[in-house]
């Protein structure tokens, strides 16, 4: 057995074990948190069960901040929703659980509303503005006479469930872990099939996420009212425990308190955030008498986190044990003097084998006779700098096209624009025929257009596979609806996706890395990931910005490899090159841009020698050596 | 999004069962010690709690458990607990409180306690937010307290009420909203008159004596606020008067220009602030920043110190307060208290302290009627208690109001005096 | 005509202030590229600095002011080696980590000034009749204490070295050190003004409002907003937003009483939907 294969054996039995363990650790913490109660007091087991009420709050947010990236400063306000709305309508004589569904649909609403001012910001404005907004729920309800105002609504009704006296905080208890164990199911559900991936392709890059077909605006949308439903459920198990609704539980130092536990248990991790929560909430409790300490201390923690960690303490252990491996391992290697070599280097991509495709990706096998790519009269101005000047373009279908030109010339520009990033100040763009000019990037997406980036755009918390399965993915986001009513369509789809994704990677020798994340892989692996990516989209036109650069000599004969493969299988291809010597051997046809003009449009061997092409690249010396670009051999 | 090097799950499963482990090793040492709780008391805590997971009753099984195991040892600690804001904006008012209580108990406790037994004093922060209190009703039941004094917000002592009345633990609380005796809780006691006697008499003298005719409104929407608006309306128009001016405010509002600008506009003669005492000097202070010349007058927050040092002396001039303890220099009982109070924190005592003193002895009496002994008992021995007290005369109603009545007083010099009438 | 005056004049002064915080704010956003949310307790800290030295230790206002923002000027200067790691992190744990740094100072606030809080009476307290209407004097002394501050700012950064060497950091870092700027004084400096003005915004409304450890809070959300209103990283963005943000909290407490707050931010919420950018445009730092 080859040391690769021997690798790969062992790596996957490792794997085994390990999930193996990990099913073992879970089931270990869910019996122990079943045998929990009998150890407390009637006190500790309020205080368990607020505990895990903020658990289940801080799982919305690891959906929509830690997954999906949206900042959510709101979150203390969907829980106020369930609460509140809950409490309303059994004091108006509901019951219990009707008023509890309207709760979080109401919840669910309220995260529609709040989600509308992420579609036009992000980041830190959207923190300001989603804070505000908690503010502004916070003050409505402190005034309004149907929430009972300051002092809020008492004497709330126990929730009925079965002839089971919830009234008891240890029953109680027991009520509530069915429901944290669901929603931590339904949640990591979530995170792991399409939808999930979806999000995390947006949290990691917006911009790749929507140029492979991302709907960036309705999986914000979704992202807030996941966010919502979680704070809805918690608010609702609040009323129910409590009794009690007042504004005060629902402030911003509330919201502050549980940002702190979901940063300082791990923003990526749905049982970090949890598991943050609940460390929290037993820690203010021990600290109860003592307040201002507390918060110092949950305070400073979330910035030696953020500093330190900021995957927060789901991070850290594996950090250490990881450090201690290293270390151990040196002294043995040391002691008995081998290395891993395989381990040391960064992990590389199996070479690739040439295949001629027959009936390939693309979604029309047949060459097309129409134009693949026109465009006409495109102009594009930034506040003064012209990037683009008047450039027409037309490339047929099935044609391997090269654009070149010195930097700056406004290559990426047009890149850009063809593929929905900026909207062009004048002329069209138009992709097998369909009108381009102001789509979206994942509009274009959806039409066949592809693209990878200049500077490389992979999702760098999600594995290979994953990458290439969120691009596989070719539904809209409204099909999500299957994940609240039929789960086992989404299980099932996954599974078909899967094999088509282990197929592709196969393809392009990615198969050995399919489980890595793209950080440990080598350069040019990287840029094989991403073609692949892009070519599990199914594209009809391939935009190809600078994929040689950085690449060494085999890897560029191979990426020449990979270029006539996807064209033979019914793909344009459009690539930007600085390599003459790759677009020589690769292009049908050249279109050389300069200052964001058009300067010469013919096949390669005759804008070689063209003198304005020349004195672009070289300047305008006379009396240059006449040298001509080497051809690559292939 | 987790990182798929499968090894960081499998320490992070580790890491949590640890956790786990050590919360449940901890909390079972929870199970026998609370935060300063005594022997006896843990032990019937225990017992209770071992049983728990079968029944809900647990707390009342505890509490009866505690009045059992009281009549049999003779010398276990009688444990009160305190639950006032310790931090907060109402801080100082839980202070005084505090200062107030452990005055009396002290006094008790030296002159041989009840019947040989110490009373043992706990205070717990409830930093004026009714959610915290609920917590601390259900930590004082589960730890073994027979009997709560306090808290001083009537929006706490309204919320822990469901706790405490299943339970049967009576609290005399500081509080005069008449939201309180409204609940009908048999184990709530106020050692205030409500707001109506507050306003009623204020109403009387503003609009009899004083003879003011435009009467402007600015109170609330707190427990407190809201039970003051509410009252002083009512008194006002059983004298057929309108306010000319109905502004509500929210409790932690601090800056009122709006309100008060609209005020102004109707050129009132007095001012009624329904708030607390921070909430009510910066009402004033702006009130005088804005041009409003108005008398200010209000019920007992108007009559404290933090009134006057938060609107300005200059600004709390001629406040108006109705208010059941005017000064210190009242009568012989007043005199000895302060000087108590005096000998015991250095300071000079007020309304606050000396209702809080109140609302102790009688607890004390009613402790000493049961031989230490809690639930309905205790609660019985306190509504029959008649006691001449600093603010007035005890006499509780079925409602759990004990005074009836308030005095008025106008503030000179930074200092309250009383009313020539 | 009254009551619209007297709002409008005292939402500018309470806009006054929020400039002031969005002005310190956007500085050393500018010059550190630290969006710093623990900038309003630093105002809250200079609150209670001034409430102390005036009323405590009886110094005239003026006097107390200036003592105060010298003083947490200096207490800057310890907070930005504190925060200096999170210069490097991107925006969201940024916003996250100086939220927490933020939660610190209020609780040590605490710990040193207690909870009750301190209610600090205005230097001038005699309303003015101007043409019959009832002005607040005290919002005059806001605003045009204000206006010189940030006319102040303008000549420190404009026409003073340590302005254009803070100014030059801003646009490029390592330019600014091949030129033999010192980059870690002038960020310290910029720290220090950018507490200094909080400082001063928290003693202005020391007598307006009410100083209590949450105050840092209110006057902190307000002047971000302010300075996303006007335009983020636009320090002439930062007063326009300031007036424009106090005016709307003005007139929306003049007709919504209680619910201010809740109009205010929703049509905060709006006005950043329809212009992101704000009134100004924004000025992105570049972060090597």
């Amino acid at each position: 057995m080859t040391r690769k294969a021997a690798v790969t054996r062992k790596a996957a039995v490792t794997r085994k074990a390990a999930v193996t363990r990990k099913a073992a650790g879970l089931v270990l913490i869910a019996v122990l948190a079943c045998l929990l109660p009998h150890q407390l007091n009637v006190y500790w087991v309020h205080v368990a069960d607020v505990a895990v009420i903020y658990g289940i709050l801080a799982l919305g947010l690891a959906l929509t901040m830690g997954a999906a990236g949206q900042v959510n400063l709101a979150q203390v306000a969907f829980f106020g929703v369930g609460a509140y709305g809950s409490a309303i309508l059994t004091t108006h004589g509901w019951p219990f659980w009707v008023a509890a569904l309207v709760a979080l649909v109401a919840a669910g609403l309220v995260g529609l509303l709040v989600s509308i001012p992420a579609l036009r910001v992000q980041s830190h404005y959207l923190g300001i503005v989603t804070l505000g907004l908690s503010l502004a729920f916070t003050n409505l309800v402190t005034n309004t006479a149907l929430t009972g105002q300051a002092d809020g609504l008492n004497s709330l009704v126990v929730p009925p469930l079965f002839g089971l006296n919830l009234s008891s905080d240890y029953v109680y208890y027991y009520v509530e872990l069915a429901a944290l164990a669901l929603c931590l199911a339904w949640a990591a559900f979530v995170v792991h099939t399409r939808l999930g991936r979806r999000l995390r392709a947006m949290r990691d890059d917006p911009l790749a996420a929507a140029s492979i077909g991302a709907e960036i605006p309705y999986l914000r949308i979704t992202a807030f009212v996941l966010g919502a439903a979680f704070g809805g459920i918690a608010g609702i198990l609040y009323a129910g425990l409590i009794r009690y609704v007042s504004p005060a539980s629902f402030s911003l130092s509330s919201m502050f308190f549980v940002l702190a536990g979901f940063i300082i248990g791990g923003r990526f991790s749905l049982l970090g955030a949890v598991g943050g929560a609940v460390f929290l909430v037993l820690l203010r409790e021990e600290l109860s008498n003592y307040e201002a300490y507390a918060q110092i201390l949950y305070g400073g923690l979330v910035v030696v986190i953020v500093v330190f960690a900021p995957t927060g303490l789901v991070g850290i252990v594996p950090s250490i044990t990881k450090a201690i491996k290293r270390r151990t391992k040196a002294v043995r290697d040391s002691r008995s003097g081998a290395s891993d070599e395989v381990q040391q280097t960064r992990l590389g991509a199996a070479p690739y084998q040439a295949v001629r495709l027959t009936n390939g990706g693309s979604s029309t096998g047949v060459a097309d006779s129409s134009a693949a790519l026109v465009v006409e009269h495109l102009t594009k101005r930034f506040r003064g700098l012209t990037a683009l000047e008047d450039v027409d373009l037309l490339v047929p279908a099935g044609q391997i096209r090269g654009i070149v030109g010195p930097n700056g010339s406004g290559k990426t520009t047009l890149f850009n624009i063809i593929s929905g990033i900026y909207t062009p100040t004048d002329g069209t763009t138009e992709v097998f025929g369909f009108r381009a000019s102001r789509a979206t990037s994942y509009r274009l997406a959806r039409h066949g257009v592809a693209r990878t980036f200049q500077n490389l755009r992979l999702f760098g918390r999600l594995t290979v596979r994953d990458n290439v399965l969120v691009a596989l993915d070719q539904s809209r986001t409204v099909w999500a609806w299957r994940y609240f009513l039929w789960p086992f369509g989404v299980l099932h789809a996954d599974a078909t996706m899967r094999q088509d994704a282990d197929e592709l990677l196969s393809m392009y020798g990615l198969s050995d890395v399919a489980d890595s994340l793209p950080g440990v892989l080598s350069y040019g692996s990287q840029r094989r990931v991403e073609i692949a990516r892009a070519m599990a989209r199914r594209p009809r036109i391939l935009l190809l910005d600078e994929p040689a650069a950085g690449l060494n000599g085999q890897e560029m004969h191979q990426l020449a490899e990979i270029v006539r493969d996807v064209r033979a299988s019914g793909v344009t291809v459009v690539l930007i090159e600085h390599n003459m010597g790759l677009v020589m051997s690769l292009c049908d046809q050249v279109t050389v841009l300069a200052n964001g003009r058009v300067i010469a449009d013919s096949t390669p061997e005759v804008v070689a020698y063209d003198e304005a092409v020349i004195a672009a690249y070289l300047g305008d010396s006379s009396d240059d050596n006449g040298s001509r670009p080497a051809q690559v051999n292939t | 999004m987790k990182v798929t090097t499968t090894s960081r799950q499998w320490q992070l499963a580790v890491a949590a069962c640890s956790v786990l482990v050590v919360i449940s090793g901890c909390s079972s040492s929870k199970k026998t010690t609370g935060s300063s709780t005594s022997s006896a008391g843990a032990a019937a805590g225990t017992t209770a709690a071992g049983s728990a997971p079968a029944s809900g009753s647990a707390p009342s099984s505890a509490a009866s458990a505690a009045g059992a195991s009281a009549t049999v040892s003779d010398t276990s600690p009688i444990k009160i607990a305190v639950i006032d804001a310790q931090s907060g904006q109402s801080s100082s008012l839980g202070k005084w409180e505090y200062d107030g209580v452990k005055l009396a108990v002290d006094q008790a406790n030296a002159a041989g306690g009840i019947n040989g037994r110490k009373v043992e004093l706990t205070v717990f922060d409830d930093q004026g937010d009714p959610t915290v209190s609920t917590n601390l009703a259900r930590k004082a039941v589960s730890d073994g307290f027979i009997a709560v004094l306090g808290p001083a917000e009537s929006a706490d002592a309204i919320a822990m009420s469901p706790i405490f009345q299943q339970a049967k633990i009576p609290y005399i609380t500081s509080g005069q909203s008449p939201a309180m005796p409204k609940l009908g809780d048999p184990y709530l006691f106020l050692n205030s008159p409500t707001s109506t006697t507050y306003d009623t008499t204020l109403a009387n003298y503003a609009v009899k004596t004083a003879n003011f005719t435009k009467i402007a409104m600015i109170s609330n929407n707190g427990a407190y606020g809201k039970g003051e608006h509410d009252a002083f309306t009512a008194a006002l128009k059983a004298l057929n008067v309108t306010p000319v001016a109905d502004q509500i405010v929210t409790p932690d509002q601090t800056d009122f220009s709006a309100a008060l600008t609209s005020i102004r506009q109707k050129n009132p003669d007095a001012l009624f602030i329904g708030a607390e005492e921070v909430e009510s000097g910066l009402i004033a202070k702006q009130a005088r920043g804005l041009g409003i010349k108005a008398t200010i007058i209000g019920a007992a927050p108007t009559s404290t110190p933090i009134f006057v040092q938060t609107a300005g002396t200059a600004n709390a001039e001629g406040a108006v307060s109705s208010t059941p303890y005017l000064t210190n220099d009242t009568n012989a009982q007043t005199k000895a208290f302060a000087a108590a109070y005096d000998a015991a924190y250095g300071s000079e005592p007020e309304l606050h302290g000396a209702k809080a003193y109140d609302g102790a002895e009688i607890m004390l009496q009613g402790l000493k009627t049961t031989n230490g002994a809690g639930g309905q008992a205790l609660d019985d021995a306190i509504r029959a208690v008649k006691y001449q007290g600093l603010v007035g005369n005890f006499a509780f109603d079925s409602t759990g109001v004990g005074v009836h009545e308030t005095q008025i007083g106008i503030i000179k010099n930074g200092v309250l005096t009383a009313a020539a009438s | 005509m009254q009551l619209f005056m007297q709002t409008l004049v005292g939402g500018i002064g309470f806009g006054a202030v929020y400039a002031l915080v969005g002005m310190g704010f956007t500085i050393v956003y500018r010059t550190m590229g630290l969006v710093n949310f623990a900038h309003g307790q630093i105002a809250m800290i200079g609150a209670f600095l001034s409430a102390t030295f005036f009323l405590d230790t009886k110094l005239p206002f003026a006097v107390a002011a200036i003592m105060s923002m010298a003083a947490t000027a200096v207490v800057g200067l310890v907070i930005e080696g504190i925060l200096r790691p999170l210069e490097a992190r991107d925006f969201d744990l940024m916003l996250i980590g100086t939220l927490g740094f933020g939660v610190v100072l209020e609780a040590v606030a605490t710990r040193i000034w207690g909870a009750t809080g301190r209610a600090v009476p205005a230097p001038v307290d005699r309303p003015l009749q101007v043409f019959g209407i009832i002005i607040r004097t005290y919002d005059l002394v806001v605003i045009g204490v204000g206006a010189v501050a940030a006319v102040a700012v303008w000549v420190l950064l404009n026409r003073t070295k340590a302005g254009a060497a803070m100014q030059a950091v801003a646009m490029d870092r390592d330019a600014a050190t091949s030129v033999g700027i010192r980059v870690g004084r002038s960020n310290a400096m910029a720290f220090a003004l950018g507490a200094g003005l909080a400082a001063l915004a928290g003693t202005l409304a020391a007598p307006l409002l009410y100083v209590t450890p949450s105050l840092g809070s209110s006057l902190g959300i307000k002047g971000f907003c302010a300075a996303i209103l006007g335009g983020f990283g636009n320090i002439n963005g930062a007063v326009i937003g300031g007036l424009a943000f106090g005016i709307l909290d003005g007139f929306a407490a003049g007709h919504f009483q209680q619910y201010s707050d809740t109009v205010t931010f929703l049509v905060f919420a709006i006005a950043i939907m329809v212009r992101p950018t704000g009134i100004l445009g924004e000025l992105t730092v570049n972060r090597a």
